[in-house]
């Protein structure tokens, strides 16, 4: 069910976060991770989250994949809720599929077999269907050659790509980043985004993306939310009027050092704040 | 110049993607990134025929490549696809050759790095470490990716004759033992054999030493070992030495096989379910502290034939190990991976079995090596004391009835059998795991 | 798999259940001569019977006697000075073994860690003793050794020795290559770097395996006192909680054989955490987990 690129309008993927708080109680401390955040995603955005390291960015994702419990507020996808007060943890589903910082691909199942692992777990089809689909969409992220490996046999690049493919085998309706390519060079990443921005044309699903590099957020989103550190809320909302499609011509152009230059100071003074405050990794 | 550094720096990051290459230390990528050239291909232009000239290797860096072997070569995929990150064009690494194996075209307009091979491979000899890491990669990668049964890369310098598939796979382990020759590895482990060996034929038979003379000494050992008629009734010519090996090894197998069954199972489940654990793991760390000989006079009143006491005191200490080994496996995967199968839909029992049991595979094994040394222990210690038969029983009683040379033949092998079993143990394990065989070869180059 | 950190109270219960359901089946099935011979069980009796097993008892369990004949048998051992010097003597061979091992096997591992040369001498020949168990050497200890206490505690090191140099050579091998080069780089000297990194860096690794050792450093003890007490006709100087047990075995006292049992495994049970809250001790910086 490859979708054509293009003029196809998204209906699934959007996501409401309505005034949700998270307080952990480690140790009897009460530490608010995030406080009265509210975000509305549409339908097939590019919703990039920027945010010093341990500012609760990661909570609001795993919340929203189901991973941690909030407190207050509620988290909607297409109308339907996920999480709120009364129901704290949602049900992680193929609807909402992470890809994690680093990596999740099962070591001991072939690329293959992991990218098919979603279709064939849910019964959806047929085994000998799901392995057809997998290879075609494998030779779209241009990894054909590459089936029978494992994954610790090929580059963190090939892998961040294997992982992506076996989300997209399921059609979730939102894909939900953790600094994905937070482990690679800066060349390899520049070809991932690209990879990343080819696939999402084709298929065109809400991209829910966590880093902290100001400049792939730019490229690649259609808006950037800028957390405050630790509480976490949106500091500052900027909406990317790049048109799509974008490659990395864009790095240079004059708009994107205009966005860079608008949005740096209010990201640094965030990281600033988290650096005096001896933020740990979350 | 700027613009050829700018290409050079493009090319050190597609040589990073290809898999021989990846791991390879900076400056050698960017050595190699220097000598390569770019080459740009429209579609269905033509790469290289087969029997042509085989005097570069190509690394893909975008676009797509129709890889179609003669005929001749066997190869068990004839034709391959290959994209970005790929590597093909080998053919001139390996001995002997000097045509092209098979026919290449671009189907997209492609990007490729041209790859000299005479002075790539000059540049890996010139690190022994780093080179030959390299050239084994390329050997692996050749047999993964290109499904080859019989050809290696080879490195030069060995016969110039065309090869046989006997002929690669000789002179690549004639290659790795002169390696491993020329280090000094073995001939310090001959060293410390004879000084070993040595000290104890000196202390014991030549200084007659004050406590040691009346140890066995090593001649009299190794003459009563391989004598065809022994004076204390035991050698490799007796049957009764094959009899008491077979009994302890039937019974190691028993209790090992005992304990890996229940034992895999419920440290599984002492892994994976926190409320199973709440209710099983106290009286389990309760019994655990008891140590397995302190069984010994309750095994014999329990079990009133001796032979099933040895076996339970065996089985009993390899199954603390495996289940508790198995729990802290099952405790040790990755978060990731589950949430990841959650995420993908997976429910729990289809998550415990895709994702826990393959996940905790390894440990299991690490835990299984470990549970059969424990095995042995304890079984050796329980046929010293009660049970007939077994190597156990043999050195105790060569000691009872005064017959040195004997124990110290039951000692070796002791070993010997021990080391054969846990070897088997981790061969079931590599097997098994295919996968992280292959992830650590490629780790350790 | 998220390790809680505390134990919630809920957890102790249901620990505890078991455990007093643990002893309560014990408890059913050690009596079993009482209850068996109830006409209720007559069916169970003609499967015990098909089976092979005697109809008057439940096999295995059947034999063992039950916990409260236990408790009884251990609020009389108590008062008994032998059982305590039981005590010292096993403390006094385990102690002594586990530092003689520590002292002779921490510098040991330490050079093999440090001397590729010493490393390809001796590991080889370390490597091809190692499955021997040391119960093995039993024997040729006690011809080598004047005094039966020296050749126990021979083999107490034995046991200990090989884990404790194992770990230290993992251990040593596993610092992170990065550590030694920015030491390096800051122009420290050869002597500087061990005793600043490889040492420190070993810590954890030989507080591991002292915890593994101590372990298998009881079984030898009780082993060896058993087989060496109990099993020829050694006189001297025997005693220790193997000898013990060994005694109430060979006495017809079961249920001194249990006390003795649990008794070992409290003592186990006690020196290792010692040990562990030692190493804790000795490596702050791995308490900030």
């Amino acid at each position: 069910m490859t979708k054509s690129s293009g003029a196809e309008v998204k209906t699934r993927g959007h996501i409401l976060i309505d005034d949700v708080v998270k307080v952990y109680d480690p140790e009897g401390a009460a530490v608010m991770a995030v406080d009265h955040c509210s975000l509305e995603i549409e339908a097939g955005e590019i919703c990039m989250i920027v945010g010093p390291s341990g500012c609760g960015k990661t909570t609001l994702l795993n919340a929203i994949a189901g991973f941690h419990e909030i407190t207050s507020g509620r988290i909607l996808l297409d109308g339907e809720v996920l999480c709120s007060a009364q129901k704290p943890k949602a049900e992680p589903g193929p609807d909402r599929i992470v890809v994690f910082q680093n990596g999740a691909l099962f070591p001991w199942k072939t690329n293959l077999e992991n990218v098919v692992f979603g279709p064939v777990m849910q019964g959806r089809m047929t085994k000998a269907e799901a392995l057809d689909r997998g290879r075609a969409m494998m030779a779209d992220a241009g990894l054909a050659g590459v089936e029978h490996n494992y994954p610790g046999e090929v580059s963190s690049g090939m892998r961040r790509r294997v992982e992506i493919v076996r989300a997209l085998m399921n059609d979730p309706a939102v894909l939900l980043l953790d600094e994905p390519y937070r482990a690679l060079d800066s060349l390899t990443k520049s070809v991932m985004h690209e990879a990343l921005l080819e696939i999402y044309y084709k298929n065109k699903v809400t991209i829910f993306f966590i880093t902290h590099d100001l400049e792939e957020a730019i490229f690649l989103g259609h808006r950037v939310a800028i957390m405050t550190t630790r509480p976490c809320k949106p500091k500052k909302l900027l909406t990317v009027d790049i048109p799509h499609p974008r490659d990395y011509s864009v790095l240079t152009s004059k708009r994107f050092r205009e966005l860079m230059q608008e949005t740096s100071e209010a990201v640094h003074e965030e990281a600033r704040k988290a650096f005096q405050a001896g933020e740990k990794e979350g | 110049m700027k613009v050829l550094a700018d290409e050079a720096k493009v090319a050190s990051a597609a040589l990073r993607e290809a898999a021989p290459f990846r791991d390879l230390p900076e400056g050698l990528i960017e050595r190699i990134a220097a000598m390569a050239r770019t080459v740009r291909l429209a579609p269905d232009e033509r790469v290289y025929a087969a029997g042509q000239s085989a005097d570069s290797l190509y690394v893909v860096v975008s676009g797509r490549i129709d890889h179609v072997f003669k005929r001749e070569v066997g190869a068990r995929e004839a034709m391959k696809r290959i994209g970005p990150g790929g590597v093909f064009g080998w053919a001139g690494l390996l001995l002997g050759q000097t045509g092209r194996l098979a026919t290449a075209n671009a189907t997209e307009p492609s990007v490729l790095l041209s790859i000299p091979t005479e002075e790539l491979v000059k540049l890996l000899e010139s690190d022994p470490v780093e080179g030959k890491a390299a050239m084994d990669r390329f050997g692996r990668m050749i047999q993964t990716e290109f499904t080859m049964p019989s050809l290696l890369a080879q490195v030069r310098r060995l016969s110039g004759t065309p090869m046989t598939e006997e002929m690669s796979r000789l002179s690549l382990t004639m290659y790795r033992i002169s390696v491993w020759m020329k280090s000094p590895r073995p001939y310090l482990m001959l060293i410390g054999f004879a000084l070993f060996l040595g000290s104890w034929y000196l202390s014991v038979e030549v200084l007659k030493l004050p406590r040691f003379k009346d140890m066995p000494g090593l001649t009299t050992v190794v003459k009563e070992w391989l004598s065809p008629n022994p004076t204390y009734g035991l050698s490799i010519y007796t049957p009764e030495y094959y009899q008491h090996i077979w009994v302890s090894v039937w019974r190691v197998t028993q209790a090992f096989l005992l304990a890996t069954a229940l034992g895999v199972p419920l440290g599984l489940l002492l892994g994976w379910s926190p409320r199973f654990k709440e209710y099983v793991f106290p009286v389990f760390e309760m019994l655990r502290p008891i140590p397995i000989l302190a069984w010994v006079p309750l095994a014999i009143v329990m079990f009133i034939a001796t032979e099933s006491a040895v076996i339970f005191l065996a089985f009993l200490a390899s199954f603390f190990a495996t289940a508790l080994n198995t729990m802290l496996g099952v405790q040790s995967i990755d978060d990731s991976y589950v949430r990841a199968a959650n995420c993908l839909g997976a429910k729990r029992w289809q998550v415990f079995r895709h994702v826990i049991i393959p996940g905790a595979l390894p440990f299991i094994f690490t835990g299984l090596q470990i549970s059969i040394g424990v095995c042995w222990f304890s079984l050796v210690a329980a046929e010293m004391v009660s049970g007939q038969f077994g190597l156990g029983y043999v050195i105790n009683t060569s000691y009872v009835m005064v017959r040195y040379p004997t124990i110290i033949i039951g000692m070796v092998t002791l070993g010997l059998v021990g080391y054969a079993t846990s070897a088997l143990v981790r061969l079931a394990g590599d097997y098994l795991m295919q996968w992280r065989v292959r992830e650590l070869a490629l780790s350790e180059g | 798999m998220a390790r809680s950190r505390h134990i919630s109270g809920r957890a102790i219960w249901r620990g505890m259940l078991s455990i007093v359901i643990f002893l309560v089946l014990w408890e059913i099935g050690s009596r079993s001569k009482i209850w068996l011979a109830w006409d209720v069980f007559s069916p169970l009796r003609e499967v015990l019977g098909a089976a092979g097993f005697k109809k008057t008892y439940l096999p295995w369990i059947g034999s063992v006697p039950p916990p409260s004949s236990v408790a009884k048998a251990w609020m009389g051992v108590i008062g008994q000075a032998g059982y305590w010097q039981s005590w010292y003597m096993s403390f006094q061979r385990v102690l002594g073994g586990f530092v003689a091992a520590m002292l002779i096997g921490i510098p040991y591992g330490l050079m093999l860690a440090v001397s590729r040369t010493a490393h390809g001498i001796n590991f080889p020949v370390f490597e091809a003793l190692r499955p021997i168990p040391p119960l093995a050497w039993v024997p040729a200890s006690i011809i080598f050794w004047p005094t039966q206490e020296l050749a126990i505690m021979f083999i107490t090191f034995l046991g200990a020795f090989y884990t404790i140099v194992i770990n230290v050579v993992g251990g040593a091998k596993s610092i992170d290559g990065r550590f030694f080069q920015a030491a390096q780089s800051m122009g420290a000297s050869k002597w500087d770097i061990f005793k600043r990194i490889v040492l420190p860096g070993t810590l954890p690794s030989i507080m591991v395996g002292s915890a593994v050792g101590m372990g298998i450093t009881w079984e030898v003890v009780v082993a060896a006192e058993m087989i060496s007490g109990g099993g020829s006709q050694m006189g001297g100087s025997g005693g220790g909680l193997g000898f013990f047990i060994w005694n109430s075995y060979v006495g017809g006292s079961y249920e001194q054989i249990v006390v003795g049992m649990i008794s070992i495994g409290i003592a186990g049970y006690l020196s290792s955490e010692l040990l562990r809250s030692l190493g804790t001790y000795v490596t702050p910086w791995l308490r900030v987990r």
